[in-house]
């Protein structure tokens, strides 16, 4: 949740920080001299939106799954190794207690 | 209604994956689905599931249901392979052995590349009695398919009913080597080897059994499953090594420290069985007294009681 709240804000910062340096650069371009540097507070922002955004993912990020495996054949059973069904009988006693 | 067929597909593809064979609850399951027609909505599932319903049909002897299922796989795919060995099974259940091998003999000058055939024809052997023949075909089936562990089990399986051990392990060996990350094949082998009195041959497979599946987990963690299993299996060749020596057919050296390991074993098993605190394993006391006198050297072992 603290996660999910931290990559919104982070969109929304980088969003502001957009749209203020499209703001900047036409107000440069009506002062009639378009070439300036973006100012300091607004790559600031920026970097702030971008280092909460990395912590917002990581945040949000899913628990993390085991690749090993031993931890895959602690979920099968002994019955599921056993089965063989390329080879299972079908003639048996099913006909005779399910009918 | 759409939600129990969403449960009911659930655990029908799980017992696809799992191998189970529920038959009676596959079919009342999927009687509901192939009754309102679920096939054509299911898309490419359906087919597998009607192939499990037909197979799951057979076992309880439902043969309309099965006839119904491989007519709609045989008018969807015709000329499959697969269809034939469902055709096949369904002749096993009412036609005598005989009319049945014919059947897969032609269907085998067909097309020699059909694996699952030969199983078939194998399976038909073993249920007739005739183990030798079946032993036979096996090994031949095994020589072109190399790499199907499930036959090479099966022949494990039957070497181990005429009481060939060795030739048993010798088959498991194979299926080791074609699927070496799992640990119940290796317990198998390990349960074998000690069948075949080869004692110090199993003591080594069941501590391998145990590294396979526990290798990642921490000294403090509860044995479960194929664990306790090889760590009893430990313990008792432990207990057949210091009572009588023991030649092995392998030629496997002994483990060194037995009597460690004596003690390892028990304390692994008493704490699979002590972990329920108040509400402890069943046959807790049974395990306690085989396991014999426990004050052999009593810092070293901490189970609670």
């Amino acid at each position: 949740m603290l996660g999910r709240f931290f990559l919104l804000f982070a969109t929304l910062l980088v969003l502001h920080a957009a749209f203020s340096t499209y703001e900047h650069l036409s107000h440069l371009k009506s002062l009639g001299k378009p070439e300036g540097s973006l100012p300091y507070d607004i790559v600031l922002e920026a970097i702030i939106a971008l280092a909460l955004g990395i912590l917002g993912a990581s945040l949000n990020a899913s628990s993390l799954k085991e690749t090993t495996w031993s931890s895959e054949m602690k979920t099968r059973s002994i019955d599921e190794m056993d089965a063989r069904l390329g080879f299972a009988n079908y003639v048996n006693r099913g006909r005779n207690i399910f009918s | 209604m759409s939600a129990s067929f969403g449960s009911a597909l659930h655990s029908l593809a799980n017992y696809r994956a799992h191998n189970t064979r529920a038959s009676q609850e596959v079919l009342e399951k999927g009687k509901l689905l192939l009754n309102s027609n679920a096939a054509s909505k299911l898309g490419d599932d359906a087919w597998a599931f009607l192939e499990q319903l037909a197979l799951a049909a057979i076992d309880v002897a439902k043969y309309d249901v099965a006839d119904e299922c491989i007519r709609q796989l045989a008018a969807k795919f015709p000329e499959s392979p697969r269809v034939d060995v469902l055709t096949g099974i369904r002749m096993e259940a009412t036609q005598p052995p005989e009319t049945v091998l014919k059947f897969y003999e032609e269907l085998l000058e067909a097309d020699s590349s059909n694996a699952a055939i030969y199983k078939r024809q194998i399976s038909v052997l073993i249920r007739t009695g005739k183990i030798e023949q079946a032993v036979l075909k096996l090994s031949e089936y095994l020589d072109t398919f190399y790499s199907d562990v499930e036959g090479w089990v099966e022949l494990a399986e039957l070497y181990s009913s005429c009481n060939q051990y060795t030739f048993a392990t010798q088959a498991l060996s194979h299926a080791l080597l074609l699927a070496p990350q799992n640990p119940f094949y290796v317990l198998q082998f390990a349960e074998t080897a000690y069948s075949a009195d080869d004692i110090p041959l199993a003591v080594k497979m069941f501590m391998l059994a145990i590294d396979t599946v526990d290798r990642h987990t921490s000294d403090e963690s509860i044995p479960t499953g194929v664990s306790i299993r090889a760590w009893y299996g430990v313990k008792l060749c432990c207990r057949v090594l210091s009572e009588r020596s023991c030649s092995s057919a392998s030629e496997t050296p002994l483990p060194k420290n037995l009597n460690l390991l004596d003690e390892l074993a028990t304390e692994r098993v008493l704490t699979a069985y002590s972990a329920g605190g108040t509400d402890n394993a069943t046959g807790r006391e049974l395990v306690f007294s085989w396991m014999g006198p426990s004050d052999r050297s009593g810092s070293r072992l901490h189970f609670v009681h």
